[in-house]
Order: structure tokens, then C-alpha cells, then sequence
């Protein structure tokens, strides 16, 4: 079976061959990329101008799987059998490590000088390490962010909150002045997937516990973790937070929080453009301010193949693509943030400046995957918070060995 | 011919097919079973012989047990329901004098829809009642999902069986004085076993593989309230990349689907014995 697969591999890559003697117009680089929301795309613009910098070099982008998970099933297959079916890649921000890791990237710590990574927001560039090295360089940033209703904060004299449980009693305080029972205190992101991970991860950060430590292991600090999640599930079944949070993602509490339906919402902030266009029933009622303990760092990088032909035509449209100016524009056209401080607007500086990293390891996606189950039962009360945790930990330890680094 | 040399020439007829069935069944099979052994991590490069390593931690999982509870919960009340339901819809469709093959065609819509359509209209239905997110009533709502969706594969089998009955038992029991439901009970439903029973094998199978329903609506959640076996062994093989878990888990969901349609074979037999 292998064999013939071989066999079969080796006749395409001699009539690829031959077409590519055919072909005089010299190089081909291809762009693996998430579809850039909204209509007006600026990829195809500054890759022509790409081309245009560089005679002979044509750039072809062909847009990743729509969700995430099916993003990172398509690198595994394709980047495992390495096949180098494109050249340049976009990375979701928790991927790098396990993509260094696995071989996959090019170490770029020496094409890249350092003074250029100080440009650049820190979390986004420790993002993009591993052991040391350089694997990825940031592209567009995204953080958690604290959206509120601020016609019903000065109603009540009160300030953006500092910490959660100030959040909490300032919720419950315009509940109660509202009278409203469609009014929701707080929303977020409880669903069990990836964003209840970074949702908890938040609460942890405010209280300054750790899921992974400096030394490699998790949750060791299992009473600080049982903590956070015993106070999401009290702001469920005190009423602070809907129930539908349990089952909700970003456009489920976006929707609820846009139809005035809640006082606080925890999102990316893609979700303000939305609140302050012409139909939105919430306009000009919107504050925005840090998450305590800082938001969750989101957004993607641009990393090499490893198994790419043209690594140095690789690398310049990597430096082009995340040029001031090619940032700027991705920007204003779709939204998506820069990941440089100077390029931001000054009222998201200091919020985005507080955005944190989730962990940094390769084994990521396997933490993710495993504590999901164990957050959400803590949530919605099947599992006490230290029992699911303990039970996540012992999964966890039998997975990884002790291989955590 | 003698015996001999026809049993060797079947044998030699049969050879080809054998070894088309072996080499797309057992080798698959086999090469899971290696896979099942190892602590294989293959983006780590991590490749190391357990043993039964992998079956143990199963055994010891709370979340595979909860998944053998989920898939369990799951087929049994979905594939009954799909049966009761299925057979009405048939007793209906089998005394509509007009408008029947219209009625045929709109049974039939909800099975031809690709099941992510079906998930994605039933997430916007359910989007209001919050239930996704519900401990309690999510496996329900995915469950009544999954009835709308394959009802009509019930009521196919059994309409197609119905309408094979001659006319004439059920008018010769009605001169002897028999109740409509006796009818039904003694003779209409005996007739419809065994049909029921092999269309039922076939739902059954495909609940206990139950994938895609909770893949686009709840992920597993809330609570692993929606995580089937499918979907446990998914997570291992694609999102923590335990390759070698992840096979022991589908060797383990291979043996259960195995003993449930064992169990369902013999059962047909012996409804078939019984007609």
C-alpha cells in the first residue's frame, strides 16, 4: 500500500515535473490563510503588489477550513506528510509551539533581528517562541476585552469595574435598579470548547493563579483553580450570568449583549463595530475597558514551511505581510488588529497592551482539549470544581508522561 | 463433480473476494489493533510499545465511562422513539387515499438533508431555549434531533412491509369480529417484525457511531453530557493526537458494535423462526 502510494507520488512529481519545465514564468509561492472576514479582503491587493516588487514570483492564497479545529486538522495531515503544498502558513496564536516542536516551521530566530521584535506587543512574541528560538512572526492580534453598558454604569455612579467580584455586585446592583427580567448581568463565552478554556484562564490570571507553572506542570495550585470556577458557577446560579451561558460562543453573547439583554460581555473586539453600526439597538451606549487581570491574547501569526523550496522568497513576503503598512490595511479594510502598539488607536493601546498569552507549550491543544469537559462540568454544577479538576490532571499526567516541555 | 473438487473450486471462485474483504476489513482492523498497543504521538515523534496500557486507562477513565453511558442513552431511546414513530407514520401513509406519493416525498426530505444541515437549522431552533448549554437537556434535544432527521428511514421499511400485506388478511380478521387493534397487534405487527427489527439493526449501528449531530452542536457539552465514543476517540485522534489511545478507544467501540448487532442478528432469527 505504501509502496504504491509512493509509486503514485513519484509519477506526479515527474509530470509536475515536466509542467514546471513548461513554465518559464519562474517561482510560485503559495499563502495558507483563514478567509479575512467581511467583504472587502486586502489580500489580494498586497500580494499583487508582492508580485510586482518581485518579477518572475507569483503568489497564490488559498484560504483555510472555516473553524479553527478543522484549520489545525488540515496543517496536521498535510505539514505530517511533509508535502510541501504551500510555503507560507498562517498560525491561531496557540499553535506555534506545537508546530516548532513537531519540525514543521522554519527557526526564523536568525533571519529576524531583534530589534524588530520589540515593535511588536511582547505576548504576541512570546507567543511565537519555543526553547529560545523564533518560529512565527505576529500578524494581526486580537484580546479579551470587557464590554459594558455605560448609560446603566453612570445611571448607578458606577466606574468600570476592577476585579471580578466588583463586576459582579456592580451587575447585580443594575439588575436590580433596572426591574428588567430580560436583563442579563454578565455574559460570556461558557460553551464547552476552546473559548470557555480562555474564559477560565482570564478568571485565573485576576486571581493570579497559574493553570500551567513555570516548572511545566498543571494545576498544581488546584485550590485557587477550584476558586475561579466556584465563582463562575455562583455567578450562574445567583442569576448574574443567564444560563444560556453555558451554552453560548462569541456570536451567541454578542447577539444577547447587541440586543441589549446584558450589562457586561467578555469578547474579542470585532464585536465593536458591530455594537455602533447605524441598526444596532445598543449605539453609543458602549464602554470598553482591560479585563481584570488582563484579556486572553487571540489573533494569528505567518510562520515558513519547513519544507518549502524558497525559503528566503518565503521570509520577504512574510516581512511584507506584516509591514507597518500591510497591518494598517488589513486593519482598516476588515478590522483585525496590528500587532504593533504604534499602529493601534490610542483608547485600545492600553488594553491590548494587557493581553496575555494562553499557555505556551506544545502540548496546548491536548490541555485544551482534556480540561474543556472538566470546566464545563464545573460550571454547570454536574461535577464539584476540585473533583472535575483533580480528574483533568490525572487524564493530563497519563497523556503527556513527563513530557510537559 | 465430486464433493471434494467442488468444495476446492468454490473455494478458488470465492478466493478473490475473500481477499478483497480482508484486505479492506481485516488489515484496517489489524493495523488498529498494533495501534492500540503503542503510545504513539507521531507530531512528537513520540512512538513507544504500552501493551494494554491504553485499555487499562480506558477502563479507569470516568470519560470514557460517561461516553459508554452517552452512546448507550443515546441509541436506545433515539432508535425506540424512531421505531414508534416510524410505524405510525406508516399506518398513516398506508390509509391516505390521495396525495400519498406527495406525502412519501416530504417524509423523506428531512433523511436527505447532509446531517450538518440538519445540525445547523436545529442549533438556530434551539438557539432561544438555551438547552444546548443545559446539562439535562441537551442529550434530549440531540436526540430529538436525531428522530426528525431518521423517523423516515423507519417509516420507509415498515410502509414498504405494510403495503406487501394482502388486503384479504386483514378483511377475513375483520368478518371474524376482530378489533381493529387486534388486528394490529396479531397480525399487522408480527408481519412487520422482522423488517422492523433489521431496520432497527441498521439505526442502531449508526447511533452507536453517533458523530455528527454533537460535533456541530455541542462539541461533546455541556459537561461531556453529549461526548459519545465517536467522539471521545475523535478527540484523541485529532485534537490531543493520542493516536494509540485513540485506537484502543475504537477497537473498544468496535467490540460493543460488534455484541449489539451479534445480539440483534440473533434476535431477527429468531422473530423469522417465529413467522
Amino acid at each position: 500500500m505504501v509502496a504504491r502510494l509512493g509509486g503514485l507520488a513519484l509519477v506526479v512529481l515527474l509530470f509536475a515535473g515536466c509542467a514546471g519545465g513548461d513554465e518559464t514564468s519562474g517561482v510560485e509561492l503559495v499563502f495558507r490563510h483563514s478567509r479575512m472576514p467581511g467583504q472587502s479582503d486586502p489580500l489580494p491587493g498586497l500580494l499583487r503588489e508582492f508580485e510586482r516588487d518581485h518579477p518572475g514570483v507569483r503568489v497564490t492564497h488559498e484560504p483555510l477550513p472555516w473553524t479553527a479545529d478543522v484549520q489545525h486538522q488540515f496543517y496536521v495531515i498535510n505539514l505530517e506528510g511533509r508535502t510541501a503544498g504551500f510555503d507560507v502558513l498562517m498560525l491561531d496564536v496557540i499553535w506555534a509551539p506545537e508546530f516548532a516542536r513537531a519540525g514543521w516551521l522554519l527557526d526564523l530566530t536568525d533571519r529576524w533581528p531583534v530589534a524588530e521584535r520589540a515593535e511588536h506587543f511582547e505576548a504576541t512574541v512570546a507567543a511565537a517562541m519555543l526553547d529560545g528560538r523564533v518560529w512565527a512572526v505576529p500578524w494581526v492580534m486580537n484580546v479579551g476585552l470587557l464590554y459594558y453598558r455605560r448609560d446603566l454604569l453612570d445611571a448607578s455612579g458606577f466606574a468600570p469595574p476592577r476585579s471580578y467580584d466588583e463586576l459582579a455586585s456592580q451587575a447585580r446592583a443594575v439588575m436590580e435598579r433596572a426591574g428588567d427580567r430580560r436583563l442579563g448581568g454578565f455574559v460570556w463565552q461558557g460553551r464547552q470548547y476552546e473559548g470557555l478554556v480562555v474564559n477560565i484562564l482570564e478568571e485565573l490570571w485576576a486571581r493570579g493563579v497559574e493553570l500551567v507553572g513555570t516548572d511545566g506542570r498543571v494545576l498544581v495550585d488546584l485550590d485557587g483553580a477550584a476558586a475561579a470556577l466556584g465563582f463562575r458557577r455562583r455567578l450562574l446560579t445567583d442569576g448574574i450570568s443567564p444560563s444560556l451561558v453555558t451554552g453560548a460562543d462569541e456570536e451567541q453573547t454578542r447577539r444577547e449583549f447587541g440586543a441589549g439583554r446584558a450589562v457586561f460581555l467578555r469578547n474579542w473586539p470585532y464585536a465593536l463595530r458591530l455594537f455602533e453600526s447605524p441598526t444596532s439597538a445598543v449605539r453609543g451606549r458602549v464602554g470598553i475597558t482591560a479585563l481584570p487581570g488582563g484579556g486572553a491574547l487571540g489573533g494569528a501569526h505567518l510562520a515558513i514551511n519547513r519544507a518549502t523550496r524558497h525559503p528566503e522568497l518565503s521570509w520577504q513576503l512574510v516581512r511584507f505581510l506584516t509591514t507597518d503598512r500591510a497591518q494598517r490595511a488589513i486593519a482598516d479594510a476588515v478590522g483585525l488588529h496590528p500587532t504593533r502598539p504604534r499602529l493601534l488607536d490610542p483608547s485600545l493601546r492600553s488594553i491590548f497592551a494587557a493581553a496575555r498569552p494562553r499557555p505556551i507549550t506544545p502540548w496546548y491543544q491536548t490541555l485544551s482539549a482534556t480540561i474543556q469537559p472538566a470546566f464545563s462540568a464545573a460550571i454547570t454544577g454536574v461535577t464539584p470544581p476540585r473533583e472535575a479538576l483533580v480528574t483533568a490532571r490525572l487524564q493530563l499526567e497519563y497523556f503527556l508522561g513527563d513530557q510537559w516541555q | 463433480m465430486k464433493v471434494g473438487a467442488e468444495r476446492r473450486l468454490a473455494a478458488v471462485l470465492l478466493a478473490p473476494a475473500l481477499a478483497v474483504l480482508a484486505g479492506v476489513t481485516l488489515y484496517p482492523l489489524a493495523q488498529a489493533l498494533v495501534l492500540s498497543l503503542e503510545r504513539r504521538v507521531p507530531v512528537f515523534g513520540i512512538d513507544e510499545f504500552v501493551g494494554l496500557r491504553h485499555y487499562g486507562f480506558l477502563l479507569r477513565d470516568p470519560a470514557f465511562a460517561n461516553a459508554l453511558h452517552v452512546t448507550a442513552v443515546f441509541t436506545v431511546v433515539s432508535v425506540a422513539l424512531e421505531v414508534v414513530l416510524g410505524v405510525a407514520a406508516a399506518l398513516a401513509l398506508a390509509t391516505m387515499r390521495r396525495w400519498r406519493a406527495v406525502a412519501v416525498a416530504l417524509l423523506l426530505l428531512p433523511w436527505c438533508l447532509p446531517g450538518v444541515v440538519t445540525a445547523r437549522m436545529f442549533e438556530w431552533l434551539y438557539y432561544p431555549t438555551g438547552w444546548l448549554g443545559i446539562p439535562g437537556r441537551a442529550l434530549p434535544a440531540l436526540i430529538v434531533a436525531d428522530v426528525w432527521r431518521t423517523t423516515p428511514f423507519l417509516a420507509l421499511f415498515a410502509y414498504a412491509r405494510l403495503i406487501s400485506i394482502p388486503p384479504g388478511i386483514a378483511e377475513a380478521a375483520a368478518v371474524d369480529g376482530a378489533s381493529r387493534l387486534a388486528t394490529f397487534r396479531t397480525i399487522t405487527l408480527p408481519l412487520l417484525a422482522p423488517v422492523l427489527l433489521t431496520a432497527a439493526l441498521f439505526r442502531t449501528l449508526d447511533a452507536l457511531r453517533a458523530f455528527d449531530l454533537m460535533y456541530v452542536l455541542t462539541g461533546g457539552g455541556p459537561a461531556a453530557t453529549t461526548e459519545t465514543l465517536t467522539l471521545y476517540a475523535y478527540r484523541h485522534l485529532f485534537q490531543t493526537l493520542q493516536l494509540g489511545l485513540g485506537a484502543a478507544a475504537a477497537v473498544l467501540v468496535l467490540v460493543v458494535v460488534t455484541l449489539v448487532a451479534w445480539a440483534h442478528l440473533h434476535a431477527v432469527e429468531a422473530s423469522e423462526a417465529r413467522t
